[in-house]
């Protein structure tokens, strides 16, 4: 870190925060150019959303060099729930391979997280982590946790003592990162958990957080879990969303050329998935729909 | 006699020998008008204050209305909400439009903005720094005025002293320096600090503590308000306590509830002048008028033109 005593000038960096490309230029579009370096981006989502998705397919497209809005950089990636998803990001790195002799999966270096303690634990390690690999050829450049919430969520009681405990580590911990986003450089990337809202207004104790009046998810109105201490400690806040559609289809093709005795309608399901800007203070209230498939997680354009 | 060796309380010693009484004699000769320095008549007064009606627009009618015209110099002036707001908007914007030259109705100052949350964009601040060199460019078209706009959006961000900050020490230190730093600089009209609350709400175990370095820290920023007649702007965080049944929104740093603040829609910025700070000023001199819509609202939206 430069002395803190004299101020920046804002011209010698680059005009624009250096962005971490997603691996589709629609997404891209949509996030000002990816996930910006030097700051905290949250992720929210309810399970089978793509959170975890998307996190893979950041950490392969950072290994991307800038000219294709990647920082030719390796990553980190903390797990705190499922084992890590070895065969989905083995074959997601079949279409994010910058070339030919390399191979994607050795720059993403997986560490498993199981409680709060141990976080805080390895976070001197991490440090140290990263400033061993800033001279190698491909430094880090990113941090994903998949999931922050997972970690809170198990160990503290709703007690008023818990979670003042709470949210006291929850500074702790974005403060740490915060201090080697700027360090480094780094772009982090945290997942987050939802909760069902059970009131009828708007979001926690009816307070709006963000663009959005109301989460919705498949079809429920839901709200991103550790509550506001938690909002307070992310500078920009994604929602990715699914619900599912049913669309009818008139069934022509098949007995149409019959005469038409008993045509009967297909009903078919299909998932809509969106992204949307929460809050960022870079970002306007935009949002994209995207879908997943096997080589990854792409937006759509309509 | 040396007041060292009175038999008083060590902070009281310790002030009295910091103003220069060190001992019983000296005490002694003290007349009360040698103490009560600082006597300014209403005169002075009056002058300073109309001074001090120099206030920095937020560039938006409303929120200026209730503030009395904008964000005034010589005071603190906290603004809270929850994430998402468009609090660090509002900062880089008072950033911006503290710039505008005198001619155009402006102070033509330049800006401290000190984040501690990394959420200072300079792609953001570059499009509100266009978009402010456009309206001044409409405006002297509008006017058929001489005035020239010689700003370009690159010279704005270059009168925006940057300072990240990734610690409590580092947010203490820099407050401590701001005084040497300003007298150096003499054009700089406001102070951002973006948040005042970030770094304390973690890394404090003993809140008395917490409590005097925030007092300490609100006491010199008052002071530097005061001495180099600039705006202080701190934006702080929200939080939620519960009070009588139902969770209230307040201000983080626990100094007090804005309650009035609060309407039933909680969507919205908590703007208080001089709200919570040891050394409370109301803003006294604000006609009645206005002082009685400091509890209404002012819509606000934010605008992306890329």
């Amino acid at each position: 870190m430069g002395t803190p005593m004299t101020p920046q000038n804002l011209l010698d960096n680059p005009l624009t925060t250096e962005k971490c490309t997603v691996g589709c230029p629609i997404i891209d579009r949509c996030l000002g150019g990816g996930i910006p370096c030097n700051s905290i981006t949250e992720l929210v989502a309810e399970s089978g959303s793509g959170k975890t998705q998307f996190c893979l397919q950041l950490t392969l497209s950072a290994q991307l060099p800038s000219s294709h809005g990647g920082l030719s950089a390796s990553s980190l990636y903390l797990h705190t729930e499922f084992p890590f998803p070895m065969r989905r990001l083995h074959q997601l790195s079949h279409t994010f391979r910058p070339s030919n002799n390399h191979n994607p999966c050795d720059y993403i270096f997986v560490q498993s997280v199981h409680s709060v303690d141990q976080l805080l634990d390895i976070m001197p390690k991490i440090e140290s982590f990263i400033k061993n690999s800033s001279n190698s050829r491909f430094p880090i450049r990113l941090i994903v946790i998949d999931s922050i919430a997972a970690l809170f969520r198990s160990d503290f009681d709703n007690t008023m003592d818990d979670l003042k405990k709470r949210s006291f580590l929850f500074f702790k911990i974005s403060g740490m990162l915060k201090a080697m986003a700027v360090g480094f450089g780094l772009a982090v990337l945290v997942t987050n958990q939802v909760v069902d809202l059970m009131e009828p207004n708007e979001g926690v104790n009816g307070l709006r957080v963000g663009n959005l009046g109301c989460l919705y998810s498949s079809g429920r109105p839901i709200c991103p879990a550790l509550g506001i201490a938690w909002a307070n400690c992310v500078n920009s806040r994604l929602f990715l969303s699914r619900n599912e559609d049913f669309v009818i289809q008139k069934n022509q093709m098949v007995n149409g050329g019959v005469g038409g005795s008993g045509s009967e309608d297909f009903v078919c399901r299909r998932t809509r998935r969106s992204l949307h800007v929460v809050f960022a203070p870079h970002l306007a209230d935009t949002s994209c729909e995207f879908e997943i498939t096997r080589e990854g997680i792409f937006g759509v354009e309509r | 006699m040396e007041v060292s060796k009175l038999p008083i309380s060590a902070t009281q010693r310790g002030k009295l020998i910091s103003a220069g009484y060190t001992s019983l004699s000296s005490i002694c000769s003290a007349s009360s008008s040698d103490i009560s320095r600082g006597t300014q008549t209403a005169w002075d007064m009056l002058q300073e204050e109309q001074e001090s009606l120099a206030r920095i627009t937020t560039s938006c009618a409303d929120l200026d209305n209730i503030l009395g015209g904008g964000i005034g110099c010589r005071e603190v002036t906290e603004i809270g909400g929850v994430p998402g707001i468009g609090k660090t908007q509002l900062g880089i914007q008072l950033a911006i439009n503290v710039q505008i030259p005198v001619e155009f109705g402006g102070l033509g100052g330049k800006a401290i903005y000190i984040d501690t949350e990394g959420s200072f964009m300079v792609e953001r601040a570059l499009q509100i720094a266009g978009a402010c060199v456009e309206d001044m460019l409409e405006y002297t078209r509008f006017l058929r005025n001489d005035c020239q706009v010689k700003t370009q959006p690159k010279d704005i961000l270059e009168n925006i002293f940057y300072f990240r900050i990734c610690s409590y020490t580092e947010q203490s230190a820099v407050i401590n320096y701001l005084d040497k730093f300003v007298s150096e600089h003499k054009d700089v009209k406001v102070v951002i600090i973006d948040s005042i609350a970030f770094h304390f709400r973690h890394g404090f175990v003993d809140l008395a503590l917490r409590t005097r370095v925030l007092s300490g820290i609100a006491l010199k920023l008052m002071n530097l308000a005061k001495k180099f007649s600039l705006a202080v702007v701190l934006l702080n965080q929200v939080t939620t306590k519960y009070t009588e049944g139902s969770f209230q929104l307040c201000l983080a740093l626990g100094f007090r509830k804005v309650k009035r603040m609060i309407s039933p829609s909680p969507w919205e910025m908590l703007l208080g002048s001089q709200l919570r700070f040891p050394l409370e000023v109301k803003s006294s001199y604000l006609p009645k008028t206005v002082r009685s819509t400091l509890t209404n609202l002012a819509k606000f939206i934010i605008i992306f033109i890329t």
